[in-house]
Order: structure tokens, then sequence, then C-alpha cells
């Protein structure tokens, strides 16, 4: 009766841990062989652990080496979010917005889009990538709205609501504008994000130089370059000096590959971050628990799992409901 | 012989003891076999580890306890006085033994008195110690928690694969919680470093 041995016992609370992670639904036979043998149970429990344990990982940002590009299965579709994509580096990046570039070329079809307006909109959660009839490429973030209007002397971008980042095709005849609100932000060919807020623009440039400037205030544009971020007030009159912050930049634009990307944020900035995509709100009503610092890497639709990472590391509690997860601390 | 009834916890209560046992018990695995190996026989050993998880799983609840370290000896300590009493396995004079050994659960080595960071990198270094592929399988279903489907689709092999990496590197992670944990401390001063990846958990 009691002739299975230990190991054997390990194997299977093993397989089965395997089998459930391929497919929660595969779980037929569990109960009846956990019941088998009290030691089945505890050498389950201990595999199930060990296993949950790891997902911990990517609460540590991510130090793995960078793979390399050649081995990066490529993207055929241009307008999919690349969700495979791993290292959220600078150079990753670069490498993907290359590839898009080359698909984009050899899509060909792409490039004959009606020279109409182009009204793009998000909804929450939603994370869209659209190429422009000039070349260029939008990544729309949550609940944006935007037009596109492509003319032969210039390429205008009105930003309604929400963020986007722009991968500029080179076109020096037809500078490529951004208009949010009251601030405009101009580029020939580069690469920049806008985020439009209240009182103002955010912009984050990832290639090239970018000038930005408050309507009214052409005369006296702020220029942005590579790894320099800026916010662009509508209502201070003296503009504010570019920050250099390439690290930060990258990964306050992990959002184009579906992530989010935590160093040193509050649990309270973090659930905000998290909020923009999500009608599942966290919330978090101790304001000791919300300064709490967190590291890691999710996928922005995927608040839960945040949360009890969150709870894991932070000794906390994550009661996840369907329009609300509260984290908080006995 | 089974004396470890299930509990209906709920999925809440069962993400709960897994996370306990994740954070508070698997890093005393290594230290708990040490002791055992020193009143039981090696053959014993593992039926133990697996009755003490058991008793674990049996757990209504986990927040009242205050110390895991403490109470994972405890339930192991019971479990070989179990046997003792139906003499199993264990000599009658190796009790003394257990007694003797108090003093472990109750002093946890400083060194595991564990940061987030620190128990962080822990899982890290138990990633980066797996063989390639089979870590690279690990990465982007824990690290990137991408579903084991769409992991096959990425790495371009068959769906079993994936999971027969999964059931290889789960069972490397536990044979390295198991034995190498105190190894593993003692070249704390490595985590992280990526030079480590290459490395297997030998036998």
């Amino acid at each position: 009766m009691n002739e299975e041995t230990a190991d054997t016992i390990n194997e299977a609370a093993i397989a089965w841990v395997a089998r459930l992670d391929r497919d929660p639904g595969e779980c037929d036979g569990l109960d009846a062989w956990l019941v088998g043998d009290p030691r089945r149970r505890g050498a389950y429990l201990r595999a199930q652990a060990a296993w949950t344990m790891l997902d911990r990982a990517s609460l540590l940002g991510d130090s793995r080496q960078e793979p390399d590009p050649a081995d990066e299965p490529a993207s055929a579709d241009a307008t999919a979010l690349d969700i495979g994509g791993r290292g959220v580096s600078r150079r990753h990046l670069i490498a993907g917005s290359a590839a898009i570039a080359a698909s984009l070329a050899a899509g060909g079809a792409w490039l004959f889009l009606p020279l109409g307006d182009e009204h793009i909109a998000t909804a929450t959660g939603e994370i869209r990538r659209v190429p422009l009839a000039d070349g260029s490429v939008a990544s729309v973030n949550t609940d944006s709205r935007l037009s596109v209007a492509i003319r032969p002397e210039i390429r205008r971008v009105a930003l309604a609501k929400g963020e986007a980042w722009f991968q500029v095709a080179h076109d020096r005849t037809r500078p490529f504008v951004v208009e949010a609100g009251e601030i405009r932000v101009r580029a020939i060919g580069t690469a920049f994000s806008v985020r439009r807020y209240e009182s103002g623009a955010a912009v984050q440039v990832t290639e090239g130089i970018v000038e930005a400037w408050k309507r009214g205030e052409e005369a006296h544009p702020v220029r942005i370059a590579a790894g320099a971020r800026a916010f662009v007030s509508e209502t201070a009159t003296i503009p504010v000096a570019p920050q250099l912050a390439s690290a930060e930049i990258d990964r306050k634009l992990a959002w184009r590959v579906g992530q989010i990307i935590l160093d040193g944020d509050t649990l309270a900035e973090a659930a905000a971050e998290f909020n923009r995509y999500n009608a599942q709100q966290l919330v978090i009503p101790d304001p000791v628990l919300a300064r709490e610092k967190l590291v890691g890497r999710f996928r922005t639709n995927e608040p839960d799992a945040f949360a009890r990472a969150a709870a894991g590391m932070l000794g906390a509690r994550a009661d996840i409901g369907t329009t609300e997860i509260r984290l908080t601390r006995e | 012989m089974g004396h470890c009834e299930r509990h209906a916890v709920g999925e809440e209560g069962q993400h709960r003891i897994i996370a306990w046992v994740g954070s508070e018990i698997l890093p005393h695995e290594a230290d708990l076999r040490l002791w055992l190996r020193r009143i039981v026989g090696d053959n014993e050993v593992e039926d133990i580890v697996q009755e003490t998880y058991c008793r674990l799983a049996s757990l209504a609840d986990v927040r009242h306890i205050r110390n895991g370290r403490a109470y994972f000896f405890q339930a192991a300590k019971s479990i070989v006085i179990d046997r003792v009493r139906r003499s199993r396995v264990v000599s009658i004079e190796t009790v003394a033994e257990i007694d003797a050994a108090n003093v472990v659960h109750d002093e946890p080595n400083p060194e595991r008195i564990a940061g987030a960071r620190r128990e962080l990198a822990r899982v890290q270094r138990l990633i980066a110690g797996l063989p390639e592929r089979c870590r690279r399988i690990v990465e982007l279903r824990k690290i990137d928690g991408l579903p084991q489907r769409e992991v096959a689709r990425i790495m371009e092999v068959p769906e079993t694969i994936v999971e027969n990496d999964v059931v290889k590197g789960l069972r490397l992670i536990l044979q390295a919680i198991a034995q190498e944990e105190i190894a593993a401390d003692l070249a704390l001063g490595n985590v992280g470093n990526n030079e480590r990846r290459d490395c297997r958990y030998d036998q």
C-alpha cells in the first residue's frame, strides 16, 4: 500500500503543477490522486509553492541578458502588439522600431492609405499601434483620442486626450506637428511621446530632437533631445528646461509593449498607473501601505496579478472583486 | 495512515497558503532537511518532508503564524515523534536528539531574515541556474507571464516541450531548494551575477 516512493510522489506532484500551469482546467483526477496518500498532498503544496514563488522574479525587473535581436520572432503584423517582446531596454525598443519600419516597407499596403483625416480612439486598456499614411507609426495608449491629417505641406496630429508615441518618418519638407491643447510639438524625423494633461503636455523624446511650445510662444520653443523629457505648461510663461532621463523614458514608455515597469515607485503611483488601463480599479485605503515602494514588471491588463504579487511582497492582503481590487494590511 | 484532512479553505485561502509557503517555508527547507538527516535515516527524510507540507496544506489559515520557520520545524518534529511512537522508522534514542535539536527552530539564521530584494534575488538565482532552453521557457512563463501556449509559439517548439521543460525546471528548482540553499546563500555575493547562468544544479 505504502510502496510508492517519496520521489515518485514528487515527480507526480511536479507533473500536476506543470499540467495545470498549461491549462488550469485539466484537473480531472487531481483530487483522486491527492487523497490517495497524505504525502501527495504535501508534495503538491510544495511544488505549487515553489512554482508560484517564481512569479516574484517579475518583481525584480529584468536583469536578463538581452536576447540577440536575430532570435526574436519576426512580427509579421505591424499593428499587432509585440506582447512577446522581452527586454524593454533602449536597444531593444530601437531594434523593434527598425523591424516595424522594415515590415512597413515590405508590406507596402500601409503606405497607400487614403490621405484623409484619420480619427483614432482607444478604449480603456487598449493599446494600439497605427501606421500613418506618411509611413510614420503612432502607438496610442489607453483611453486616448487623436486625429491625424497628412497634408502635402504638413503632418498634423491633434491629441484630444491621453497619450501617444510617434515614430516619425523622415520628411524634411513636411513637418510633423502634434497639437495637445495649447501645446505644440514639432519634429522632422524622430521618435517621441506626448501625454496630454489638464494643464499642459509631457513630452518624452526617444530619438532625434523635437521642439515644443505653447501656442503664441512659437518664437521661444523648448528643444528636447533624445533621452530627455519636459513638461510644457499651458499656464506657466517660462518653459521648464528638459531633463535628461533616458532610462526613465524607456520605463515610462513600456506601455507600448503592454507593460508597466516599476522601479521604486510607490504602491499608490503603481495603482494609478494600472487604473489607467483597467476598469477593475486598484484601491489602497491605507496611506502607509500606499507609500510602500515596489520594483517590478507587469502587464498593463493584469491588475490582479500585480495585486497578488504586491500583497505577497508587502505583507498585505488583496481582495479581488470584479470592479475593484482592495489592498489592505491587517 | 492519512490523518491529513482536506479543508475547504476557498481559493483565496489556498492562494494565501501557497504564497506563505513560498516566502516563509521553502527558504528553511534545506535547514530542516539537515536537521532531519541527523535524526532519521536518509530514506525517511523525503517522506517526513512531504508529510510536514501536508500538515501545512491542511491549515485553514496561516495569518496567525508569526514564525513560519518555527512552525515548520515544530510540524516536522511532531511527525517524527508520531513515527517513533508507531515505531515505524526511527529508534527511540532519537527522541533525545529531537529535543536536543530544539535550538534549531528557535533561531532563524540571520542570513535568512531576508529583505524583499534579497528574496527576489534568491528566486532569480534559482531561475538563472537552469539549463538554457529550460531557463528561457521558465523566464517567458514566469517573468513575462506568458501562457505556455504563447511560450511555445515564441520558442517555436511544441507545447509538450514547454510543459516538459516546466516539469524539468520545477524539478531542478525544488532540488536546489532542498539541497543547495545553504551553498547558494554563501554565494550571495553572486546575486544577479550573469556569470552564474550556465551553472547546473550538480547532484
